[in-house]
């Protein structure tokens, strides 16, 4: 049996590391991935958008104002303009993002009592950018509502702790967890990467699979769990090295989450990989052709990184589809992963989804192991 | 030709899989899983170390926004947190001891909320919704001080309200998850569909080594047999963006405000665009699973390039000039201008132009292309 095992993981890694395809899905794929993804969102926080202010008071209250949308960090007056039409022409040109409409007559109606009016015109079409420029636009005539509206109570013989109740009698202060300054990599990158391992690992056993099959025709079937789990064993070395390398370099270089106890991080992977490993293993044997698992399952990533609730939060879909999409192995170990890595919780804060992971992982071992003791006689679909 | 290409088609279930089954079977799970559109009742607990009617009147107004749904509200700190770690909650409010009596001294008082903005999507909902909740009580408190030192009605407004800014949001106005996500995951689907089609179907003809019954059917012409493969696959995908359109204009209601005849002429292009990079990874690689490798992997990674989650503008300059290389970079924009700001379409022409630019690049591969199809040394490669 020894001998057995130790052929199996040698054709496993043989077939690997002879043939492009395989090895750019099992090698590098996952860290081809990370690092452009990671690259992509590097900078990570969206800062100074680009915004027209059309001023049509052109007084020093306007002034203010406008400084004030300038210095905040998240709106830059790229350009100022008296007019509405080229304001417009710069907006659906894409230069800018918004445009800041200050009408005449604004210094006048604070001087005299009355409520004063200004005007943001936005691009809905892109939510994040979206509440980035709305949220500054806000706080800044917030803040330039209130020295406004101190004056006038200090003027009417009001003291300045009057002054400050009137103003804004509840403060709200909001911290933002885990990710303070609300970066983009810090939030998407974790579950990238749970997905990404799960459907390269998935796609890329499928594949070997077969030319392994072919490779040992008619002598398959002898001793399927020691089988199964030393191909799982080939696939679990090689992820521990490109994870090492996602770790140890994609990590810090782009400055990504970690939080987690590296223990607790080692058992929820090791767990995941021997659930999507055999996910694999079991899925391999519908195929015949070593195409196949590419054109079936790769379009399934993006509904899968769906499902976990990363970019729509669970709550916004049906809850049956969201039980459906447990029988996935990425959308447990998603939640946890992000719990564990950048949330800095414990491995008992994870316990159910650790839990669903297990009986995913017991459930396909046992499927995997059950087709590969019929080999001969499974029925391929494609 | 192309009678052998269609029959080809029904008759090889991977083909008919990825060109008409799985575009099908996709396109229904985006509209079940983004049917509802909006991000509503996101859980939140609260930590009310006041327990009055004041503290409890503040948390059923946060209560009441479609975003928020209160939890418990009766944790200790701690047990808030943990509930976070558990991933029960996506944040939690603390409302301080004497609330109520600050409010009812004119003292100034406040509210911390912790949010985790490791779901970005839905921390951004969170914080409008508490933060407008907030506001609005606040305000509720500044005019009842007000009246009580003789301010009369109509001059609350412009003391509590100094500044009135009026927002207009040019598309998706209700800000609506749906109508900003939908579009670009399903026309990514369409993309990766496209182009793993299109590889397969040049492909399949190396892989079989079939490639003559293919010349022979197209009488020996490069051109007539390329166009004979191409043009079945044009028409299902033109199909599926069709149904793509049909899904956001008429099933989940979105308004299309510009030009449909744009959008029309757009996804042509764009989809032979996808054809021709296609084209271009078979006839360079002249294997099959190589070339299905290289362009799924393209075609996912357009998602992340396209800007829209992530806006382009953030990114690295390396990064933006990447985003450059993806046909869906310049259709979502054109999407955009047409479908939800409804901009003139000259905004569109350099977009549509870049689109263009794509498909000549079958050319630089013309001669070899020739060569893989004529030379029986490319084919039967498994």
């Amino acid at each position: 049996m020894f001998k057995h095992i130790k052929e199996t993981i040698c054709a496993e890694f043989d077939a690997i590391f002879s043939d492009g395809g395989a090895l750019l899905l099992v090698v590098f794929a996952t860290m081809i991935y990370t690092v452009i993804y990671s690259m992509a969102y590097g900078s990570e926080v969206v800062r100074d958008i680009p915004i027209v202010v059309v001023d049509e008071d052109r007084t020093s209250a306007s002034r203010r104002l406008i400084s004030g949308v300038d210095n905040g960090p998240d709106t830059w007056v790229a350009y100022e303009t008296n007019s509405m039409a080229e304001a417009r022409e710069l907006f659906y040109g894409g230069d800018v993002f918004a445009i800041f409409n200050i009408p005449s007559g604004y210094e006048a109606d604070i001087l005299a009592d009355r409520q004063a009016n200004v005007a943001l015109v936005l691009d809905g079409s892109h939510l994040l950018l979206y509440s980035h420029v709305l949220q500054q636009a806000m706080s800044d005539v917030i803040t330039s509502g209130a020295d406004v509206e101190a004056g006038r109570i200090v003027a009417k013989g009001g003291s300045d702790v009057v002054a400050q109740s009137v103003v804004e009698p509840v403060q709200m202060n909001v911290e933002m967890l885990f990710n303070p300054y609300m970066g983009y990599g810090a939030f998407v990158m974790p579950s990238i990467l749970v997905v990404i391992i799960q459907q390269t690992m998935v796609i890329g056993i499928a594949m070997v699979a077969l030319y392994v099959a072919r490779q040992r025709r008619g002598r398959g079937g002898r001793w399927p769990v020691a089988t199964v789990l030393s191909k799982i064993l080939v696939y679990i070395s090689i992820y521990a090295f490109i994870l090492l390398f996602i770790f140890g370099v994609v990590w810090p270089l782009f400055d990504l989450p970690y939080f987690g106890n590296t223990l607790d991080v080692v058992l929820l992977l090791l767990i995941y990989m021997i659930a999507t490993s055999s996910l694999g293993l079991t899925l391999s044997h519908l195929f015949k052709r070593r195409e196949a698992p590419i054109m079936l399952l790769l379009w399934a990533s993006i509904p899968i990184l769906l499902l976990a609730g990363v970019s729509y939060p669970r709550e916004a879909f049906p809850e049956w589809l969201y039980a459906i999409g447990r029988i996935f192995p990425s959308s447990s170990a998603v939640d946890a992963f992000i719990q564990i890595n950048s949330m800095g919780a414990s491995l008992s804060d994870v316990a159910p989804e650790i839990f669903t992971l297990i009986m995913l992982a017991l459930l396909y071992l046992t499927s995997a192991i059950i087709c590969e003791n019929r080999l001969g006689d499974m029925k391929k679909i494609v | 030709m192309l009678r052998r290409e269609v029959k080809s088609i029904f008759e090889d279930r991977l083909y008919l899989a990825s060109t008409v089954v799985l575009p099908l079977i996709m396109l229904l799970f985006f509209v079940v899983i983004f049917w509802d559109g909006s991000i509503t009742k996101l859980p939140v607990s609260v930590v009310d170390n006041d327990n009055t009617v004041l503290s409890r009147n503040l948390v059923s107004m946060v209560d009441a926004t479609p975003g928020v749904d209160i939890g418990r509200r009766d944790l200790s700190v701690d047990e808030a947190n943990s509930e976070l770690l558990r991933g029960e909650t996506y944040g939690y409010i603390v409302i301080p001891d004497g609330f109520e009596d600050d409010i009812v001294g004119s003292r100034q008082t406040s509210v911390n909320v912790y949010i985790s903005a490791t779901n970005l999507s839905a921390a951004g909902v969170l914080r409008r919704d508490i933060q407008q909740a907030v506001k609005t009580f606040s305000s509720g408190v500044a005019m009842t001080r007000l009246a009580a030192i003789g301010v009369d009605g109509y001059q609350v407004m412009a003391e509590v309200m100094p500044i009135n800014m009026q927002t207009h949001t040019l598309a998706n106005p209700y800000m609506n998850y749906g109508y900003y996500l939908a579009p670009i995951f399903m026309i990514v689907g369409v993309v990766v569909f496209t182009v793993l089609a299109t590889i397969y179907a040049i492909g399949r003809e190396l892989r079989y080594a079939t490639a003559p019954e293919w010349m022979a059917a197209a009488y020996d012409s490069l051109p007539v047999a390329l166009i004979g493969k191409l043009l079945p696959i044009t028409i299902a995908m033109m199909i599926m963006m069709q149904l793509v359109m049909f899904i956001m204009f008429v099933v989940m209601g979105m308004e299309c405000v510009g030009s449909y005849a744009v959008i029309l002429l757009a996804s042509l292009l764009f989809i032979v665009a996808y054809q021709a990079i296609a084209v271009v990874i078979v006839a360079v690689t002249a294997n099959l699973r190589l070339a299905l490798s290289l362009g799924g992997g393209y075609s996912v990674m357009a998602f992340t390039f396209s800007g829209i989650t992530f806006p382009i503008m953030a990114m690295y300059e390396v990064a933006q000039l990447f985003s450059r290389l993806f046909p869906l970079t310049y259709f979502s924009l054109i999407f955009i201008n047409e479908a939800m700001l409804g901009a003139d379409t000259r905004y569109s022409f350099a977009d549509i132009g870049a689109l263009l630019i794509f498909i000549p690049l079958v050319l630089f591969v013309w001669r070899r292309l020739g060569r893989v199809v004529r030379n029986s040394k490319y084919w039967g490669k498994d």
